[in-house]
């Protein structure tokens, strides 16, 4: 993302390389349009046939009742309607899903900054340390990883094994309807990786003269990090938490491998409450609608965030 | 949002297929080129042209596990070794996916000629929007023959009393035991006619003599169903709009049942089950209990071969148990209503059902053999030990059971997730067996009433 904004900034600003170009607005000649097309259009048929297409069939299936077998019946807000006012476990989902977002979010950023602070200060084999802490992030998304939680976690897991060795009872962690969510919520913050790497680069960023005024002015190390890091990495921030924010609500693979949104429905993440509906009772209509539930309430939180950035991030500098 | 668009693109794809199919290529297998190779038999992208020299091709489906794709091709190659001019391509997959695939198909008007197809509420909804072949016709001339199969085994494969489907053969509930683990000890072991006093006694007697658990937890879809036909009732009423009982009472007391003897470690809660991984992580097969109540007959194989003693079978406790029990198809052969070649899929269908060789591929994995006379060779021919206690189990319930219930609505996937979900939360103490009975209800009924 920041790779492709820095360089359309920097193309027009390209020294000696057709000056006068934007002032020309030459008649563009449909010869030229056409080949332009033509290059696009291998992208333009993808956005059609794989994102608008499915998009627009999936709001007017959510306006229907279809069974994957029949054809879709008209029910028209039959799906919303069922979904606020007769559906606990839509709600159950919701209140796990913003519990889990409210939580594993702020918990990955916070460890990402904290880590990326670390890296920036460490200069021998930087290069080592960056890449085995970025590991989690790349291998983190798999069905792997989340087998292997399942087994840390686990009655006889690894976790419990520590606690027995060093004389504390374990605990059935995935059993317990109260720490479930929180082995999800701690392999959340574990897949760090990429917004560490975010966060470094914004560090990386910030010109020192800022550190050396401060420290003539005798600002301590915490005064330096609240008045100067901070306000300075906001831009970085704000990007950083509208991602992982949209990443949170989406999250899927763990809770269907690890905990199968058990015990109790404790783990019932949103996106996993979607598919059961969609793919074990088979009920498109529903599921399509609770999508655009879905779609609505991040749109809406990326909305309030980006409009709260007026209040809280720093752009000069 | 990957999976949100994981979700739009399967919808897409629906669409996809229903238009390929619309421009009249039926044959082929283009669904099934994601579910790795097809053996020997496919012709890859054959289409209905070539049937003009009495060539004909069928498709045919199938889920399960890599074991049983082998197999199944072995039996594919033996039929076409017989009808040199029928030329069979399959796809087959796991179950995950199978369904999502057949409704594409179906929405393209192209089902396979030959299709697995699931008991219960899968094969209700496809013989709803009448997308399978009535087969009564071809049991009638002789096509497919079913001589001496039980009325009851037949019949399920009944929807609204037209023939969708004939069992692929036949499975049990059953409860395995380990008799190793009675022997010095006083407590008596399950019987084929133990009541629910004495499950009770023996699973809290054998636990307390041997230190562990008694019974392994048996979750509620099945079992609750079990205990609600022992009662005389059933798990949904007759056209599948409500529930098949009237009396929360019978539910409280299942959950107050189960709850006793995971109160009294007799059987392991949910924070113990939700984390044993198939069959060879069971608990009676680590030896952690002696008494195990989960799974179907079909699968006391495996079970017995992952554990090292030798396992017995019982039938499911209640005095009434032989209104309890009954023959379930493990699964079903349905021929697609579009199929042009509906006459050879019912005679390849007849291969399967009739065909001792068949069976001494394809052994238990899809059920006891529905044919007596299959059954007998297959005896004479010799069984394992394992084996031969299915049969010999199958035997007995075949004498004491009643007809499966038929009356799946489409719902009763949800509905029995329902079921689940309250069942965890009864053991987990959230709430009381009567609120979690009269809690299912209110689920129950506002699932079923969407329809």
């Amino acid at each position: 993302m920041q790779q492709t904004h820095t360089e359309e900034t920097q193309f027009p600003n390209t020294p000696k390389r057709n000056p006068s170009s934007k002032k020309q607005k030459k008649p563009v000649k449909d010869v030229d349009n056409k080949m332009g097309y033509l290059f696009l259009s291998p992208f333009i048929f993808g956005t059609i046939a794989f994102m608008l297409f499915p998009m627009m069939y999936s709001l007017y299936l959510s306006f229907t009742d279809f069974n994957l077998v029949g054809s879709p019946q008209w029910a028209g807000l039959a799906n919303y309607k069922e979904m606020f006012t007769n559906d606990p476990v839509f709600w159950e989902s919701m209140r796990v899903t913003f519990f889990y977002a409210g939580t594993a979010v702020p918990f990955r950023l916070i460890f990402a900054l904290l880590i990326a602070l670390v890296l920036n200060r460490v200069v021998e084999m930087v290069g080592i340390y960056r890449t085995l802490l970025y590991l989690p992030s790349i291998v983190g998304g798999s069905i792997g990883v989340s087998i292997m939680w399942r087994q840390l976690f686990g009655n006889d897991g690894a976790i419990n094994s520590m606690l027995e060795s060093i004389g504390l009872s374990g605990h059935s962690w995935l059993g317990d309807p109260n720490t479930a969510i929180w082995t999800l919520v701690i392999l959340y913050g574990w897949q760090f990786g990429s917004s560490m790497i975010i966060f470094l680069a914004g560090l990386r960023n910030i010109p020192g003269i800022y550190y050396e005024a401060a420290e003539v002015d005798g600002g301590t190390p915490l005064q330096k990090f609240f008045r100067i890091t901070l306000p300075m990495l906001t831009p970085v921030i704000l990007f950083n938490v509208i991602m992982q924010v949209i990443h949170g609500f989406m999250a899927f693979t763990p809770a269907f491998i690890i905990t199968e949104g058990g015990p109790v429905n404790s783990t019932l993440l949103y996106v996993l409450y979607m598919y059961r509906q969609a793919f074990q009772f088979f009920d498109m209509g529903y599921a399509s609608a609770l999508a655009w539930v879905m779609l609505l309430i991040i749109g809406i939180f990326t909305a309030i965030i980006f409009k709260s950035s007026d209040y809280w991030v720093h752009y000069d500098g | 949002m990957k999976k949100v668009w994981l979700l739009m693109c399967a919808a897409l794809m629906i669409v996809f297929i229903a238009a390929c199919a619309g421009s009249g290529t039926g044959g082929g297998q283009e669904a099934g080129s994601d579910s790795g190779s097809s053996g020997g038999s496919s012709e890859g992208g054959g289409s209905d042209e070539g049937s003009s020299d009495g060539e004909i091709e069928l498709r045919m489906s199938w889920w399960g596990s890599q074991a049983r794709h082998d197999m199944t091709e072995e039996i594919i190659t033996m039929y076409e070794e017989e009808n040199p001019n029928v030329t069979i391509n399959t796809e087959f997959s796991g179950f995950d996916g199978y369904f999502e695939r057949m409704a594409a198909q179906a929405s393209g008007g192209n089902l396979p000629d030959i299709m697995q197809q699931n008991f219960g509420e899968y094969v209700n909804q496809y013989a709803g929007e009448g997308l399978l072949a009535d087969l009564g016709p071809y049991i009638e001339d002789g096509t497919i023959n079913l001589e001496g199969v039980e009325d009851t085994v037949v019949e399920s494969g009944q929807v609204d009393g037209t023939q969708v489907g004939i069992p692929t053969g036949t499975n049990a509930m059953m409860v395995a035991y380990n008799p190793e683990a009675f022997e010095g000890t006083d407590v008596e072991m399950p019987s084929n006619d133990w009541t629910w006093q004495e499950y009770m006694d023996i699973t809290s007697g054998i636990s307390e003599a041997t230190g562990q658990y008694g019974v392994s937890y048996t979750e509620p879809d099945n079992f609750f169903e079990y205990y609600l036909r022992e009662n005389g009732k059933a798990m949904f009423n007759e056209d599948g709009t409500g529930l098949g009982y009237e009396d929360d009472q019978l539910l409280a007391d299942y959950f107050s049942m189960m709850k006793q003897q995971i109160d009294n470690e007799v059987s392991p809660d949910y924070s113990v089950v939700d984390q044993i991984q198939g069959l060879e992580d069971e608990l009676i097969t680590r030896g952690e209990t002696s008494i195990h109540i989960k799974n179907w007959s079909n699968q006391f194989q495996t079970l017995q071969n992952t554990t090292d003693t030798p396992l017995e079978i019982a039938m499911m406790p209640g005095e009434n148990n032989d209104q309890g029990m009954f023959q379930k198809p493990s699964m079903l052969w349905s021929i697609g209503e579009n199929s042009e070649h509906k006459e050879q899929a019912a005679d390849f269908i007849n291969f399967y059902t009739n065909t001792v060789e068949v069976f001494e591929v394809i052994g238990g994995d899809r059920g006891v053999p529905i044919k007596p006379d299959v059954r007998e060779a297959l005896r004479e021919s010799g069984l394992t030990e394992a084996q031969e206690k299915i049969f010999d189990y199958l035997d007995v319930v075949a004498e004491n059971s009643s007809a499966p219930d038929t009356n799946f609505p489409a719902s009763a996937s949800e509905v029995l997730q329902a079921l689940k979900d309250t069942d965890e939360m009864v053991m987990y103490g959230e709430m009381t067996p009567q609120e979690g009975a009269e809690h299912f209800r209110q689920e129950a009924e506002s699932i079923l009433s969407e329809q």
